[in-house]
């Protein structure tokens, strides 16, 4: 049935999507809430489609559904700078350390992942926009660079230009730690 | 050299992802049955959704008047009355306490 292999492909890229979307937004709720958006849009209008066609088409109504959060948080955020107090929340910095799941006392291995989770997830989220559309899809969810070029909208010369830069930059600010 | 550090970043993200917090895997599985659920709902029901009030009345009151129309001509008028029954968003003016005002100014139309 159409629905259960739709729920298997939900199924299978809900937590990458959501790291994706985590680390474009900064905000846990805020990404919980696009890939809702995403699955309800993908499933509303492309369905129907071959399963074949449901991972570029699904990223690619991630990637807009997080742009147009991050637009509207852009225009939020000025609107905010004209009023005498600021909402404490938007200034809030992402500290994907400080958000991974603690618990029990953790062997060394552990707090070296810890450590190079957070460099590295904090260096992917200051990457620009579409040069980390790319690393993530690329490289993250393990799409083609054909696939790719659909999931963001753009050719595949660009994707190719865009994952080098991310990789370059980084390379650049990680070489030491990783 | 270089592929080692993209399998390196990349074995980072995995163990990130696998480091989900229940909160959040529950509230992902949420997700998926909503989106599921939309898609399972019958095309009948959302069709249904997006019908307006006045179309449904109107699709009534025709039907009525093909069921009665067989015995009688329609009179004249007859069509102006039943877009106006057919308008939701006109006044109801059979119910409360004007009908009689109403009635008299039918009366005095007609007079």
């Amino acid at each position: 049935m159409a629905s259960r292999a739709l729920e298997q492909f939900l199924s299978s890229v809900e937590k990458r999507a959501f790291k994706i979307a985590q680390l474009g937004l900064r905000n846990d709720d805020d990404a919980l809430d696009a890939v809702q958006d995403a699955m309800m849009k993908l499933v509303q209008s492309y369905g129907s489609r071959s399963s074949e066609e449901w991972r570029p088409l699904f990223y690619r109504i991630l990637a807009n559904v997080i742009r147009d959060m991050q637009r509207r948080r852009t225009v939020r955020g000025r609107i905010m700078a004209w009023l005498p107090v600021r909402d404490a929340e938007d200034d809030e910095d992402f500290d994907p350390v400080a958000q991974a799941p603690s618990g029990e006392p953790t062997p060394a291995r552990r707090l070296e992942l810890d450590e190079a989770i957070g460099t590295l997830e904090t260096a992917i989220a200051e990457l620009p926009r579409r040069q980390q559309q790319a690393f993530l899809l690329r490289n993250f969810e393990g799409l083609d660079v054909s696939e790719t070029a659909s999931a963001m909208g753009c050719s595949e010369g660009s994707v190719k230009t865009h994952y080098f830069r991310a990789l370059e930059s980084l390379r650049a600010r990680l070489g030491d730690v990783f | 050299m270089s592929q080692d550090f993209e399998n390196r970043t990349r074995e980072v993200l995995e163990e990130s992802t696998a480091r989900l917090d229940g909160r959040t895997l529950s509230r992902l599985t949420r997700a998926r049955h909503a989106a599921l659920e939309q898609a399972r709902r019958p095309v009948r029901a959302r069709w249904r959704l997006f019908v307006p009030a006045g179309a449904a009345a109107t699709a009534a009151v025709l039907a009525v008047m093909l069921w009665t129309g067989q015995q009688k001509a329609v009179e004249p008028g007859a069509a102006e009355d039943l877009e106006m029954l057919a308008d939701s968003d006109a006044p109801v003016f059979a119910e409360g306490d004007d009908l009689e005002f109403y009635e008299w100014a039918a009366d005095e139309i007609e007079t």
